[in-house]
């Protein structure tokens, strides 16, 4: 049986006892799958999970808290699920999650780039895996692109492409690709002096159109409609359109994420103007687990800025 | 108001300077993985070969203008306190060079609401108006769409000239460029401009009628504002619609149709500044009551009200006009492929079966 | 004001109420002279301070924020300055990502007797933001630009 009818049985065997099954469906685009949520038994034969699983499924599970649901997640989504459990966001015994072998997904701005020239996302009619490659069909013809050349940048920095902690595993186990995060991203833009490095947010920040997809495609970002961004007293932000009140709000969200953020990449994914905001939740995720060894959704134990101790030995103070 | 020229791609640095030379012009620029619109510099290409990731809309509905500002003068306990309010300077002409037919069919659905329609000019809105009244549009005709491109269906064509200035049709080493008001006129009225040909005109007309044929076959969309108002109260049909939404409002800032705004008032001490910025039907305050009560608590009654109002509540009092021009940036930039196509051809199908 | 006149920065101190705030009026009662740059928030202790609050100060302006509290194992709430050092600590590391030299951002225990070690403290510090100079500010919102021009 190949995987994708595995995981078909896998979701209409999980429908017996779930409310509802979450997982990837057909999209409106050749490149991008939809969120599916399967209620009945003919809904299971529309789920896939392949290179174009993009969304984070996680995400939804605390609205059903409560009820029993499935999830099908990659290894990515299991480590926010991972981390929904930990902080009580969700009852790991109401969630019934079947995991599969990731092999990275598609970045669609990447896939744009290959494709200048030629057409527009948009305009591509098919998609076909082979070996490795996709190859993509387009008005002008047929081009192949290897997965590694057009796969998402967390992908090629992922360390647990099969999900943890599953409760039902489908597909044969893959080896990760790579060692530890490098953070080529981060040294790239610390290479630089500081003025550049606040020049690059004000350029970047200057486009976002303030329409909070970043937050509400964060799976770890709990507040919902309490967000103290849209909140008038406390007045953090104001309603202005400038690259201030922008950036600030991409210093709460980061900071609301330190040592909760397992890197799942959607903030940046969903922004519709792509700005890199992952970057500030890395930069924190580098600097909590370099304090305090923990990594969001992988590590047991109480986030560490929900907890301390006397000492600290990673923690040199200042001494005046 | 029908003046045709011809603009080779040479000359196109030229004739943006000569624009720029008496209005702000905005035009499409790449940034990142975004086509935005931006004040046009001096030497700089505009982007054409991509479709803009956002609308123009902001030309002429800035996300946060300054309706005025106030200071409070003198001191609270005498009852002397004045408040000294000035008011935001004049907005100066601009041409909006590069927009999509799109663009320009949304700024139809914008006028109505803003022109006061059904309140006897009593909600006139002179924000709105006075940058509408000095702004003019270039639109460039599209040759393929997308698949997220819908325009055809809502009344709308990939080289529609509806609400434009100037159409510009790329042909044989250039562009034919076609005026539709006196505005447009007067922008074609430019030294770097050539006089139009028969044969240019001819294969203008020969590249609409290609991207016209692209756009592939059109669904009767006129049970759709009826449907909707049947399934008004069928929360199963939005629960099933919404389950995958944000509830972000990527869609509407994206949307050259979404006109709502907020008003709120920044201050600092004895200084202000009155603000109206953009909101969205997405966002849980929206409609949040100062009581706490939320009339529209969740996603589903959110995207609901998004539906709704684009393809039922809107086209019920604007002479059927739908709130939408098809130009599928909510789909394309959609995070999670919410299809608003799909919603209202399933409640279509929905209310038929019933 | 000085300020404006460029001789002086803007430093923002958070301080907690009861160990460094009794020791900046330690400081100030045994008449230690020190620099005038800072500007102090007084806070009732060092884990009342939401992060945010110093990312606000730096993103809208200020030259240096400075932050203290009581000694570990001395807060008045047992526990409030252990929470408080680790989210400091974690801050910094989000300071040079923005841009911002992490130099501008310190914080420090002083208790209530130590005004000796307050003045040595504030002295240290605002030299460090004077070594660093202005900071370099975001643009503010043309539409709010009416509103901060007459805040001043």
């Amino acid at each position: 049986m190949s995987m994708q009818d595995e995981l078909k049985s896998a979701v209409r065997a999980a429908l017996a006892d779930c409310d509802c099954v979450i997982g990837w469906g057909p999209g409106p685009e050749v490149l991008r799958r939809s969120p599916l949520f399967a209620r009945q038994e003919a809904d299971a034969d529309l789920f896939r999970a392949d290179f174009q699983a993009v969304n984070n499924p996680a995400l939804f599970l605390p609205e059903y808290k409560g009820r029993k649901v499935g999830v099908v997640v990659k290894g990515c989504d299991a480590r926010s699920v991972g981390q929904l459990v930990n902080e009580g966001l969700i009852r790991r015994e109401e969630v019934h999650v079947i995991g599969f072998p990731c092999d990275g997904v598609i970045d669609v701005g990447k896939v744009a780039a290959r494709l200048e020239g030629l057409c527009e996302p948009g305009e591509v009619t098919s998609l076909r895996e082979e070996a490795g490659a996709v190859v993509l069909t387009h008005p002008g013809g047929e081009l192949k692109l290897e997965k590694n050349d057009v796969r998402a940048d967390k992908c090629g920095r992922c360390r647990f492409p099969n999900a943890l902690d599953a409760d039902l595993f489908i597909g044969a186990p893959m080896e990760p690709s790579t060692g530890e995060d490098p953070y080529d991203d981060l040294k790239a833009l610390e290479s630089r002096p500081y003025e550049e490095r606040m020049a690059f947010w004000e350029r970047e920040m200057s486009r976002c159109i303030r329409c909070y997809a970043c937050r509400n495609a964060c799976p770890l970002c709990v507040c919902r409609d309490q967000c103290v961004a849209v909140s008038r007293d406390p007045h953090w932000l104001t309603q202005s359109d400038g690259v201030r009140d922008k950036l600030f709000f991409q210093i709460i969200h980061a900071s609301h994420l330190a040592g909760r953020c397992t890197g799942c990449g959607e903030c940046e994914r969903a922004c519709p103007v792509g700005i890199p905001v992952l970057l500030l939740k890395r930069a924190l995720s580098r600097r909590v687990e370099d304090l305090f060894a923990y990594r969001a959704g992988i590590d047991e134990g109480r986030p560490p800025l929900l907890t301390f101790s006397l000492d600290e030995p990673a923690i040199k103070e200042r001494h005046w | 108001m029908s003046k045709t020229k011809f603009l080779s791609p040479g000359a196109l640095p030229q004739w943006l300077s000569e624009l720029a030379a008496k209005a702000t012009v905005y035009a499409p620029r790449r940034e990142g993985r975004a086509v935005v619109y931006r004040p046009h510099i001096e030497g700089e290409a505009p982007e054409l070969a991509l479709r803009p990731t956002e609308s123009a809309k902001h030309v002429l509905f800035p996300r946060a203008e300054a309706l005025f500002s106030f200071t409070k003068q003198g001191e609270a306990e005498k009852s002397g306190r004045r408040l000294e309010v000035q008011e935001p300077a004049e907005p100066g002409p601009a041409v909006i060079f590069g927009a999509l037919s799109c663009d320009a069919r949304g700024f139809l659905s914008f006028d109505p609401v803003y022109e006061g329609s059904g309140t006897d000019g009593e909600a006139r809105d002179p924000y709105y108006l006075k940058r509408r009244e000095k702004t003019a549009l270039v639109v460039r005709a599209c040759k393929r769409p997308l698949s997220t491109c819908f325009c055809h269906w809502v009344s709308g064509g990939p080289a529609s000239g509806q609400g434009a200035d100037v159409l510009a049709t790329e042909i044989e080493g250039g562009f034919f460029l076609q005026a539709f008001t006196e505005r447009g006129d007067a922008l074609l009225d430019a030294p770097s401009l050539a006089e139009a040909t028969a044969e240019q005109r001819a294969e203008a007309d020969k590249a609409h009628c290609a991207a016209d044929k692209a756009m592939g076959e059109i669904p009767d969309l006129g049970p759709a504002q009826e449907s909707l108002l049947d399934l008004f109260d069928s929360a199963e049909f939005w629960r099933d619609r919404s389950a995958h939404c944000l509830s972000c409002g990527a869609c509407t800032y994206l949307c050259p149709t979404c006109y709502c705004f907020n008003i709120t008032d920044e201050s600092s001490g004895l200084a202000g500044v009155r603000l109206r910025s953009w909101d969205n039907c997405m966002s849980p305050q929206f409609t949040l009551e100062a009581s706490g009560h939320n009339p529209r608590p969740g996603k589903s009654a959110r995207l609901r009200n998004r539906v709704g109002h684009k393809f039922s509540y809107y086209p019920k009092i604007h002479g059927g006009r739908f709130s939408c021009c098809g130009c599928g940036r909510c789909i394309k930039s959609c995070p999670s492929s919410v299809d608003i196509r799909k919603i209202v051809l399933d409640a279509i199908k929905e209310v038929g079966h019933v | 004001m000085s300020v404006l006149a460029g001789k002086e920065l803007r430093i923002v101190g958070f301080l907690c109420n009861w160990c460094s705030y009794g020791g900046a009026d330690t400081a100030g009662v045994g008449r230690f002279t020190q620099p005038t740059d800072l500007r102090i928030v007084r806070v009732p202790c060092s884990g009342r301070i939401n992060p945010l609050f110093i990312m606000k100060a730096l993103v809208n302006g200020a030259d240096g924020v400075l932050v203290s509290g009581c000694h570990p194992r001395d807060c008045h709430y047992a526990e409030g300055n252990y929470y408080a050092r680790r989210r400091l600590e974690v801050l910094k590391g989000l300071l040079p990502v923005l841009g911002i030299d992490p130099r501008r951002f310190e914080y420090t225990w002083v208790s209530a007797s130590e005004g000796q070690r307050w003045q040595h403290v504030v002295e240290s510090f605002t030299g460090q933001i004077h070594a660093l100079g202005p900071s370099r500010r975001l643009p503010a919102a043309p539409e709010l630009e009416a509103l901060l021009s007459r805040a001043m």
